[in-house]
């Protein structure tokens, strides 16, 4: 357990340093001040939003090995299906563009850019004065994970560099191996469609984008990094570009859907959720929705 | 998809047609289905699991893909592939690997390809292959005396490499990556074997040692080690110099600390694995969980182990031939690992329930779906008395009688309670399944010299050391001395004497071949225990601390193929396949080096294989399927030449084609 507790520990200390660097450049010391007295209304406003991404969390790690199970017996296996369809293009990209110094950018966009990609987004939110996007990306997030756990259950297939693995190499475990000790402990190799590395950071790619008049830093930030993840998982062989697409398509549902299910606050910002919204989104009877629907 | 939309075609034109003539001939031609691409899928364990059997499945399906033939690979987990292809047959062809490290007798051969195992599920012919000469060879070489045997194993093997039920590709060494500050003698044997960890040996000195190590026990390795380590594998995506540089950046101050053997706690030897079977199943008789049985092995004793190329009495205090066909064993003092005592009855049972182990509850015996041919050679156990077993066992040979010496034997207090039909909450899911062979046979009751501690499924196992067991009993200086070595008690070696070296023995899953030697050059493993690809071997020389041993294994990869299934069924077409099979180029690429290419299966035992038989050194080529091609490249003309002779076709675009079956 002691390797795995030295990845972590590595992981959260980079991920921390980074969340300060562009805590204090993208959203500025006073709005961060702000964050921090926003923190706890907004948790309570959007404790629904919270208090269901957690279940999915836990029912993701707990139940894990139970649906795997499901899924060894009755899910599709679709490795053969994936590596028909197309075939050596993960190869290719490994053969044309691999080398030393891109490796090492790419396991680090991987590992920690990927991890800051994610907690970011709850800094930056909380600075702003209404907590609507705070909640849109906590729903979004927790529907990338249900939807994800759901399709992993379905579909059973290994990643490139279990197929082909004289043509794609495993990039991130041979440059480090220690990270398959951290990667098997949050997923299992049978898990790599839809790919969640690039749902995940698509998302937050496409919110980076809504707020590009509050945070323009942050949006020349989230694009080209979220774009680096997804290019990673596929140069590091870990993923089909088959999941890069469902990853992505998963992405665009779950933000068109989270913002359907949470309406934008009232300009009081108290966030009981009775005031009339603001004119820039669609009026709706619908209040405070619960996000599981 | 082609030929349906052919026939509604056809169906309107024969709507459209008037005359009766017109009708029946429109009718003739649409009743016939259209043939299409042939379509094979190999079925294989994915990379992290084992870093050799998809490399070699991919480059079949690549040649295969060259010739015509829609071939694809597709990746299933040690359990579930095991369970598709031993279990159910569902496949066409699939690579793994031969479940005995140690070299074996040739009547290991006997479960592998005689049809009478070709309805049976299990490790007994999976193949679905049937060929009376074969059958003939196999009877006759149970029965023949020692100087025929030869002749009948030669015609066995000529046979069997022209008919290829499946491919032999090599012979590979098992390959470890260890540490010695802990303990030594991992060259003795084959260190995936169950002798192979009893042979190892405490280092003078390390924590914890309580003396009586033997120490520097580095005997006979026939193995290369260390240094000599092929070119890197990577193909220079991960520049080494640069790597180190590079990493020490990426690297945290934080240093990995080993918790490397705390002072006064129990010895343990830590071994690191990609196969997560051993974490979740304890069932010896299970095919599906088992590999090559080494830890089963400790948890369940044997009458008789081969050491090396002798068969020495183990569970059994001695044997002897009473009458023709009739062997008296005699068993040595034992008890079972919940304390019971071990018995001739216990003894008497097992043979009775490996033939059947619904112990003549069910209509037909339902066999067990491994240990086939040796079990098939007693005919009946009798318990005598306590200690004394009188097996008879026909004209069998005394090779094969020595092999049928060396099964599980299983506690009759424990299995007896399943020889029921298996259940599913309360419902019979198949008359010819007992619960005995679904059973994870959690907290396994063993004689053997490991008993089991506890696991964490898909994670890690523990077991320890029996202080009970026969090993711990034997006076450790009876060799050296002038006692007669007539008494059997002394038949044991010196290197299993009050064995294992350690108190406990860990087992611990980690995510891939490079990971577990990661473990060891970390100081968190003494040993890797499963296969090391061309990934993982190079970095062996590179970390400090850690050795490559390398031993002989008998444990060949093939190919194998499904006989029931057309073209598969047809032995001219296997042949095609085989010399589509690169085996040399699969040496040097798929095992970088480290193993043997061969066509017979007996080639690990060489005295067996007769000269025509025998790998073409000079050329480079299998005796019988030559590879048609030349520098890894298929001769795709040759190939269509061969099929078109052997009556197949093509579509004008080069599709091999097939009738759906």
């Amino acid at each position: 357990m002691t390797p795995l507790l030295s990845v972590v520990s590595r992981v959260l200390l980079r991920v921390t340093a980074m969340c300060a660097v562009a805590g204090v450049a993208v959203v500025g010391p006073r709005r961060l001040y702000a964050a921090a007295g926003n923190l706890i209304p907004y948790v309570r406003e959007a404790r629904t939003e919270f208090a269901t991404l957690l279940v999915v969390l836990l029912v993701s790690a707990f139940g894990r090995d139970t649906l795997q199970t499901v899924s060894e017996v009755a899910g599709l296996r679709l490795t053969g299906t994936i590596y028909a369809m197309e075939g050596g293009f993960v190869a290719w990209i490994q053969s044309t563009f691999a080398s030393p110094r891109l490796t090492l950018f790419f396991s680090s966009v991987y590992v920690f850019g990927y991890t800051f990609l994610l907690v970011f987004p709850f800094i930056a939110y909380a600075a702003l004065p209404e907590s609507t996007t705070l909640k849109r990306v906590v729903v979004a997030y927790g529907l990338n994970y249900a939807i994800g756990l759901v399709v992993y259950t379905t579909v059973l297939a290994y990643g490139p560099r279990n197929v082909m693995p004289d043509a794609v190499t495993p990039l991130l475990y041979t440059f480090e191996p220690t990270y398959q000790t951290l990667v098997a402990e949050v997923n299992e190799n049978t898990n790599v469609f839809p790919s969640l590395h690039t749902s995940l950071s698509v998302t937050v790619a496409l919110f980076a984008v809504r707020t590009r008049e509050e945070y323009p830093g942050w949006t020349a930030i989230a694009c080209p990094l979220a774009a680096a993840v997804v290019v990673a998982t596929m140069y590091l062989g870990i993923h089909w570009l088959t999941d890069v697409v469902g990853g992505t398509l998963l992405a665009v549902g779950c933000v068109s859907l989270s913002s359907r299910f949470v309406e934008p606050d009232g300009a009081d910002g108290e966030g009981d959720g009775n005031a009339s919204p603001p004119g820039d989104a669609p009026s709706s009877p619908r209040h405070e929705e619960d996000p599981t629907r | 998809m082609g030929e349906i939309s052919r026939r509604r075609a056809l169906a309107g034109i024969g709507l459209a047609a008037t005359s009766a003539g017109c009708v029946g001939r429109v009718q003739n031609i649409a009743g016939r289905e259209g043939p299409s691409q042939l379509e094979l899928t190999i079925r294989t364990t994915p990379a992290d699991e084992d870093p050799h059997a998809v490399r070699i499945a991919r480059s079949l399906a690549e040649n295969l893909d060259a010739v015509g033939v829609d071939a694809r690979v597709d990746t299933l987990g040690g359990a579930d592939l095991r369970r598709a292809v031993l279990l159910n047959h569902d496949f066409d062809l699939y690579v793994d690997q031969f479940a005995g490290v140690l070299p074996f007798d040739p009547d290991a051969l006997y479960a592998l390809v005689h049809s009478q195992f070709a309805a049976e599920t299990g490790r007994q012919n999976p193949f679905g292959f049937t060929d009376l000469g074969v059958d003939d060879r196999l009877d006759a070489q149970r029965t023949a005396t020692p100087a025929e045997r030869t002749d009948v194993v030669a015609a066995l093997q000529r046979t069997l490499c022209e008919q290829q039920p499946f491919t032999v590709v090599g012979f590979p060494d098992a390959l470890a990556a260890v540490r010695a500050d802990t303990f030594v003698g991992w060259e003795t044997n084959p260190p995936l074997s169950a002798l192979g960890l009893l042979a190892l040996d405490r280092v003078v000195g390390a924590p914890g040692d309580g003396g009586d190590g033997k120490g520097d026990s580095e005997t006979g390795s026939d193995g290369n080690e260390g240094s000599d380590a092929p070119d890197d594998p990577d193909g220079g995506l991960i520049d080494d110099s640069l790597d180190d540089s590079l990493k020490d950046s990426f690297d945290d101050p934080l240093e990995d600390t080993p918790i490397d053997g705390s002072d006064d706690g129990p010895i343990t030897l830590q071994l690191a694995t990609t196969d997560e079977r051993i974490t979740e199943n304890w069932n010896p008789i299970a095919a599906e969980y088992r590999r090559h049985g080494t830890f089963t092995s400790l948890l369940y004793d044997r009458l008789a182990v081969r050491d090396g190329g002798t068969v020495i009495p183990w569970l059994a205090r001695d044997w002897e031939r009473t009458d023709p066909g009739v062997y008296r064993v005699t068993l040595r003092d034992a008890r079972w690992h919940d304390g019971e005592p071990l018995t001739a009855d216990d003894v008497a049972f097992t043979y009775a329930f490996l033939r059947d182990t619904s112990m003549g509850n069910a209509e037909t015996a339902v066999p067990t779906p491994q240990y086939r041919g040796r079990s098939s050679v007693v005919e009946s156990a009798t318990a005598v008395d306590d200690a004394t077993v009188r097996l008879t066992v026909g004209d069998a040979g005394r090779a094969a009688v020595e092999r049928a010496l060396q099964l599980p034997i299983l506690p009759e207090h424990v299995w007896r309670e399943r020889t029921g039909a298996a259940t599913i909450a309360g419902f019979d899911l198949d008359a010819e399944t007992t619960a005995a062979i679904v059973a994870t046979n959690d907290d396994p009751v063993g004689s053997g010299p490991l008993r089991f501690v506890e696991s964490t499924p898909g994670e890690s196992v523990t077991f320890e050391r029996n202080p009970d067991h026969f090993l711990d009993r034997l006076d450790p200086d009876a060799n050296g001395s002038s006692a007669p070595t007539t008494d059997p008690a002394n038949r044991i070696p010196d290197a299993y004497r009050n064995k294992p070296a350690f108190d406990r023995l860990a087992v611990e899953v980690v995510g891939s071949d490079v990971a577990a030697v990661e473990r060891v050059a970390n100081g968190y493993a003494d040993g890797t225990a499963s296969n090391l690809g061309p990934d993982a071997v190079p970095r062996i020389a590179r970390e400090s601390g850690t050795r490559l041993v390398s031993t002989r294994s008998a444990a060949f990869y093939y190919v194998g193929y499904n006989a029931r299934r057309a073209p598969l069924s047809n032995p001219r077409f296997r042949g095609i396949v085989a010399s589509l099979v690169d085996k040399s180029r699969l040496v040097d690429d798929a095992f970088a080096g480290y193993a043997r290419a061969a066509s017979s299966p007996l080639a690990a035992s060489p005295a067996w294989v007769p000269e025509e038989l025998r790998w073409d050194e000079e050329r480079e080529r299998d005796p019988v399927y030559p590879f048609r091609g030349d520098d890894g490249e298929v001769d795709v003309g040759a190939v269509r030449d061969a099929l078109r002779d052997a009556g197949y076709r093509f579509a004008g675009t080069g599709e091999l084609l097939a009738r759906d079956p």
